[in-house]
């Protein structure tokens, strides 16, 4: 069963921010934006773990915190609190309020999961991300096919990488030695895409893995106005790309 | 408790402003200390927060819309196409100037000048003329990426 997290947070950036750190994770995350707000939904919901702001509006993070310690069905859901103050003061402060741990905004998504890995556990959403796999990775004969859609932006990206990473792992460990990044349905270039490509170029060569770039002529000829890509060669078909190995 | 006078408050600034640019955003910011006039230029969005205690006073940060959208997206992890009109970018710098300024009252806080801090409010507008009185400190710094540029106006004094 997915585990209930309750981001409570006035600001909608924070809580886009929780919400994609737990994307991968069997979680469900449940938003509230103040304390009082956070208070009724964590009556209702009863979250496994609430990751919650201190300054707000309305009713702050502390003074959730005190309605909650008082309430004997809520008192033991693990608060992680938020803080955009690092001050020794502060942190004594939060301390004091007996919650399980705290985080010092500006903090990264995968910062925010290895703390609450500490305190509950999390598992993947692995048949999901198997399936996910699947729509951008083939093998054909001895080679790894990375096929990239019409419209990459940067969430999409975020995930082709992180599968991708797993691929050279295996690709590693299996001696397969080359890799055809495929970009024939890809529409248009924009930064997500070719930060993707130095990342896949760099990552193969580190891995001694053979890589070939296909795409469109009308692509080859965008990927020449970057810098990063102008002396990228492209091949226009998968076949050629084999030839080319 | 230090003086205010004697409080490196531009070092303070440019440290959270590195940082937070860096964690959430992963842009490298760079302080233009060589003496660039800010040229925010446009409609400018300004996100600000105030803090009182032992130190008073304020920080704001000064972006253009273009720059807000960049930053907005790389926050979000969002195209800047895929923004829903301006209550996200509003928002987000909102946050941006919560962080910054968050990192700046703990640093005077650390200096015996506790205060507390403001949610964060935004102002939008052009032609920004300021006027202001009564303050020990103003500082004002100017960061800059690729070809932006954000201005970081800090007014301080003591209380009492």
């Amino acid at each position: 069963m997915a585990l209930k997290v309750l981001a409570v947070d006035d600001s909608k950036t924070i809580r886009m921010i929780v919400k994609k750190a737990f994307k991968t994770y069997d979680c469900e995350v449940i938003e509230a934006e103040n304390g009082k707000e956070g208070l009724e939904t964590a009556s209702k919901e009863k979250p496994d773990l609430i990751v919650l702001d201190i300054t707000m509006p309305v009713m702050s993070g502390p003074e959730m915190l005190e309605e909650l310690m008082k309430d004997p069905d809520l008192k033991e859901i693990p608060v992680i609190m938020l803080t955009a103050e690092s001050g020794k003061e502060n942190v004594v402060q939060i301390l004091k309020m007996g919650v399980k741990d705290y985080m010092v905004k500006p903090f990264k998504g995968e910062q925010l999961i290895e703390r609450v890995t500490k305190i509950i556990t999390l598992e993947s959403k692995q048949s999901e991300d198997q399936d996910t796999s699947k729509k951008y990775f083939s093998i054909v004969e001895d080679i790894q096919i990375l096929t990239l859609p019409q419209k990459l932006d940067r969430p999409i990206s975020v995930e082709i990488e992180r599968h991708f990473r797993a691929k050279v792992e295996e690709m590693v460990n299996s001696g397969i030695k080359k890799f055809i990044l495929d970009m024939n349905k890809v529409g248009g270039t924009n930064v997500t895409l070719i930060k993707l490509i130095i990342t896949v170029i760099q990552t193969c060569q580190q891995a001694n893995i053979g890589i070939r770039i296909v795409g469109t002529s009308g692509l080859s000829d965008e990927l020449k106005g970057f810098a990063e890509t102008s002396e990228i060669t492209v091949d226009l078909s998968i076949e050629d790309a084999k030839g080319a190995f | 408790m230090s003086d205010i006078n004697t409080v490196d408050l531009r070092g303070f600034v440019s440290g959270a402003m590195d940082e937070v640019f860096d964690t959430m955003l992963s842009m490298n910011i760079e302080l233009a200390d060589d003496g660039v006039q800010a040229d925010v230029g446009g409609e400018r969005i300004v996100g600000s927060v105030g803090f009182a205690g032992k130190a008073v006073g304020s920080v704001s940060i000064h972006v253009n819309e273009d720059f807000a959208r960049s930053i907005s997206a790389a926050m979000l992890g969002m195209e800047e196409d895929e923004i829903d009109g301006d209550e996200d970018v509003l928002d987000v710098i909102g946050e941006l100037s919560n962080m910054v300024g968050g990192d700046l009252k703990s640093r005077l806080c650390d200096e015996g000048l506790s205060c507390d801090l403001s949610i964060p409010f935004i102002t939008r507008g052009s032609d920004f003329r300021t006027e202001t009185k009564g303050w020990e400190r103003h500082e004002s710094l100017v960061f800059r990426y690729q070809e932006q540029f954000a201005l970081v106006d800090v007014y301080v004094k003591t209380n009492g």
